[in-house]
C-alpha cells in the first residue's frame, strides 16, 4: 500500500512539472528546439539561435527556445510538442539529430513550419527520405568551404598540408575533396611546379579525441606538415593538442569559428548557420516558402565561408578573401562535390596526395 | 635518429595511461575483485581533474596545477570505485554487472554534471595545456637518453614509472601485498589467519580507483584540448594489458610498452618513409597487439597466473 501511494505521489509530482511547462504565456511565434547543446554552445545551436533572434528582433516577432530533457528522439518530439503548444508557427531545429524527429513531426503538425538545419527528414533506419511541404531542410556545400580553406592555406605560403577527417560521411568527404581542390587551384595560379604541394589525407573513422589521432597528427607535423585541416568533431582537439606540442604548427577548424579552442587555429571553414536560418524565416514571411525541397546553401547565398575575424593568416588578407569569395560565388572554379569517389580520383596535378588508410 | 626519438616520445603518451590503469586493475583483481569499471573510473577521474584545471587555471598553471589535478583525480577515482566495492564486496553482487553499470553511468553522469556546472552549459570542458615539458633541466641535455626520455614530455611519465616501481614493491615486498594476494587466491585461508578479507578487498578496489582516475587525467591531458566524457576505450584496453601482463607489474609494464609501441606505429607509420614504403597496410599494425594477446592467451591460459578467487564474492561460511 505504501508503495502504491509512493508511486502515485511520484507520478503526480512529475505530471505537475510538465503541466508547469506547457501553459504559461500563449504565443511565441518563432521557436528553436536545441539539440544536445544549449543556445550558447558556440556551435550549431548558437549559430541558428542568432539567426532566429536577428530576424525576430528586426521584424518584431516573439520568439522562444525549448531545450529537450535529454538527447533522444522522444525527448526532441516532446520539446517540439511544447513549442507548438506555446504557439509556434515556425520551429527551427539545428543539427542532423533532428532528422528522425522531424520526419515524425512534419505529419503530426502539418500547419507548423519547420526549418531543419544541416539535415533531411528520414526514418530511423535511413530507408525512407521524405520531406513534407511544411519542412525546409537546409544542407551546405561543404566542398566550397573546404575549397576556400585549401586555397587560402596555399596562398598563405603553406606547401605541406594535411587533412584529418572524422568518419568518412559525405559532409566530411566533401570538405576534404574541396580542400585538396582549393590547394590545387591556388598552386596553379601561383605558378608553382606540379606536385609541389603535399597533402597527407586521412579519415580517423570516429569523432572522438584519441591518442591515435594525436600521434598521427604529431607524426605529420614532425615529418614537415605545416597546417592540418581538422574536420571531425573532437578529432580536431587531438590535432590541436599535437599542433600545440609541435610548436609553430597550425590547424584549420571546421563548421564554426573554432579560434577559441586553441591558439593554433589559424582559421575555420564555416557553415553560416545564422544566415541560413534568417533566409528561411524571410522566405516564410515573404510568402516564398520552399518547403518540401532541400536548400543546398553555398558561397553564392552566404551559406559557407571562411572565418576571417579571428584568423591568423600570415599574408592572406581580408581583401584576398573577398576576391576568393567573389570568384567562388561567380563559379569561376569547377569544384567536384562527388562524395562516392576517392580523393586521388580527383585527378589533381599540383597536389601530391598521400592517402593514409587506417 | 630523430624519428626514433619521436616514436619513443609518442609511445609514452600511449603507454603510461595504459600501464597506470592496468596496474590499478591488477591491485583490484589480486585482492579478488574483478574490476571492469576501469573505463568508467578513468572518465570520472578525468572529469573531476579537468574540471579542477578548468576552474583553477586562471590562478595556477604549469606543474603545480597538474600535481593538484592528479590529487583530485586520485580522490575522485577512489570515491567512484567505492560504488563498485560496495556492490561487489558487501552486497556480493555479480562483479561484471556492477562494473558494467559504472561504465555506463560514468559518461552520462559526467556529461550531466558538466552541463549543470559550466555556465556555458556545454558538455566539453576546455583546458589550456601548460603542462608539457620541452626539456627537463640537466637530464634533457644527456645525449641520446636525454632526447628519448627527457624532452617533449609530461611529469606524468615519471609519475607512471614511479607508480610501477612502488606497485611492484608493495605487491611483492610488503605485508600488505602478501595479504592482498592471499585474499585473491584463497580468502578463506587468509581469513583463518586473521586477515580481514573485506578490508583487503576494499583497499584493492580503492587503489585501482586511484590509479584509474590518474590514468584518465593523463589520457585527456596528453591527447586533447578538452574533456568530452570519453577515454576512447582505453580502460578496456588496459584490461587486455592486464591479462597480457599476467597480473604481474613488470609484465604489465612490458605489455603496455608493447601495446603503446604498436599503436604508435599504426598511427604514425604514414610519416615514417621506411615503414610507409613497406607493402603492409596500416591495418596490420593495428591488429598486432590484439593478435599477440590472443596468441599469449592460447599458450598461457593453462598455467594462467590469474588470481584464483577473482570474481567470486567472499562468503565466510563457504568451505
Amino acid at each position: 500500500m505504501k508503495k502504491v501511494l509512493l508511486l502515485v505521489l511520484v507520478f503526480s509530482l512529475v505530471l505537475s512539472m510538465f503541466a508547469g511547462c506547457g501553459l504559461g504565456k500563449s504565443g511565441y511565434e518563432l521557436a528553436l528546439v536545441t539539440d544536445l547543446g544549449t543556445i550558447d554552445d558556440k556551435s550549431f545551436n548558437q549559430g541558428s539561435w542568432e539567426g532566429l533572434k536577428k530576424y525576430a528582433d528586426e521584424h518584431k516577432k516573439t520568439y522562444q527556445y525549448y531545450q529537450p530533457g535529454e538527447g533522444t528522439n522522444a525527448a526532441y518530439l516532446e520539446a517540439i510538442d511544447l513549442a507548438v503548444k506555446g504557439g509556434a508557427k515556425v520551429i527551427v531545429t539545428p543539427g542532423f539529430l533532428f532528422e528522425v524527429p522531424i520526419y515524425e513531426a512534419q505529419k503530426k503538425y502539418p500547419e507548423v513550419m519547420f526549418v531543419l538545419v544541416d539535415g533531411e527528414p528520414h526514418t530511423e533506419d535511413y530507408a525512407t527520405y521524405h520531406t513534407e511541404k511544411n519542412v525546409q531542410p537546409i544542407l551546405y556545400a561543404e566542398e566550397e568551404a573546404g575549397f576556400m580553406a585549401g586555397y587560402a592555406a596555399v596562398k598563405d605560403g603553406f606547401t605541406k598540408l594535411g587533412f584529418q577527417g572524422g568518419m568518412a560521411v559525405p559532409a566530411v568527404i566533401r570538405y576534404g575533396h574541396g580542400f585538396a581542390q582549393g590547394a590545387d587551384v591556388a598552386a596553379k595560379e601561383m605558378g608553382l611546379a606540379e606536385g609541389s604541394i603535399s597533402l597527407m589525407y586521412n579519415y580517423s573513422g570516429d569523432f572522438a579525441a584519441s591518442p591515435e589521432s594525436q600521434a598521427r597528427a604529431a607524426g605529420w607535423y614532425k615529418a614537415g606538415t605545416e597546417v592540418i585541416f581538422a574536420c571531425g568533431g573532437a578529432v580536431g582537439n587531438s590535432v590541436m593538442a599535437a599542433a600545440e606540442a609541435a610548436g609553430g604548427k597550425f590547424v584549420i577548424g571546421v563548421d564554426v569559428d573554432q579560434y577559441a579552442e586553441s591558439e593554433t587555429v589559424i582559421s575555420s571553414a564555416m557553415k553560416m548557420l545564422g544566415n541560413s536560418v534568417y533566409q528561411a524565416l524571410e522566405a516564410y514571411y515573404n510568402k516564398k516558402w520552399e518547403g518540401g525541397t532541400t536548400w543546398v546553401l553555398n558561397a553564392t547565398n552566404d551559406g559557407v565561408g571562411l572565418a576571417m575575424d579571428n584568423a591568423k593568416w600570415r599574408t592572406f588578407s581580408a581583401e584576398d578573401y573577398n576576391t576568393l569569395l567573389k570568384a567562388v560565388q561567380d563559379k569561376a572554379f569547377t569544384i567536384n562535390n562527388k562524395s562516392d569517389i576517392g580523393v586521388t580520383d580527383l585527378g589533381l596535378t599540383y597536389v601530391n596526395i598521400t592517402e593514409v588508410t587506417d | 635518429m630523430s624519428t626514433i626519438f619521436f616514436l619513443i616520445q609518442q609511445t609514452m603518451f600511449f603507454t603510461i595511461p595504459l600501464m597506470v590503469v592496468a596496474l590499478g586493475g591488477m591491485f583490484s583483481e589480486r585482492s579478488g575483485v574483478i574490476n571492469i569499471a576501469l573505463e568508467g573510473i578513468m572518465i570520472m577521474g578525468g572529469f573531476f581533474s579537468i574540471l579542477f584545471i578548468n576552474v583553477m587555471q586562471g590562478t595556477l598553471s604549469g606543474q603545480l596545477l597538474l600535481i593538484l589535478a592528479i590529487i583530485v583525480a586520485t580522490i575522485s577515482g577512489a570515491a567512484f570505485s567505492m560504488l563498485h566495492a560496495y556492490a561487489a564486496i558487501n552486497m556480493k553482487a555479480d562483479q561484471t554487472i556492477s562494473g558494467t553499470a559504472l561504465n555506463m553511468l560514468a559518461p552520462a553522469l559526467s556529461i550531466f554534471m558538466a552541463r549543470m556546472i559550466q555556465p556555458s552549459g556545454v558538455q566539453q570542458i576546455q583546458f589550456t595545456n601548460t603542462f608539457r615539458i620541452e626539456k627537463v633541466p640537466v637530464f634533457g641535455d644527456i645525449p641520446v637518453i636525454g632526447e628519448m626520455f627527457f624532452q617533449n614530455t609530461y611529469i606524468t611519465t615519471y609519475l607512471g614509472v614511479a607508480i610501477l616501481i612502488i606497485s611492484a614493491i608493495v605487491l611483492f615486498k610488503t605485508k600488505f601485498g602478501l595479504r592482498l594476494r592471499a585474499c585473491g587466491e584463497h580468502p578463506q585461508a587468509a581469513d583463518a589467519v586473521g586477515v580481514s578479507v573485506y578490508k583487503m578487498r576494499y583497499s584493492g578496489v580503492a587503489i585501482s580507483g586511484m590509479l584509474a582516475g590518474i590514468g584518465g587525467l593523463i589520457f585527456v591531458v596528453t591527447t586533447s584540448t578538452n574533456f568530452n566524457a570519453n577515454v576512447a576505450g582505453y580502460g578496456f584496453l588496459a584490461l587486455a594489458v592486464l591479462i597480457f601482463g599476467q597480473w604481474n607489474p613488470y609484465r604489465i609494464a612490458g605489455a603496455a610498452l608493447f601495446f603503446g609501441f604498436m599503436k604508435t606505429i599504426s598511427a604514425t607509420y604514414s610519416s615514417i618513409p621506411l615503414l610507409y614504403n613497406l607493402p603492409i597496410t596500416g591495418y596490420f599494425y593495428k591488429m598486432i597487439p590484439y593478435i599477440a594477446t590472443l596468441i599469449v592467451l592460447v599458450f598461457s591460459s593453462k598455467k594462467s597466473q590469474s588470481p584464483k578467487a577473482a570474481g567470486i564474492p567472499y562468503d565466510q561460511g563457504a568451505r
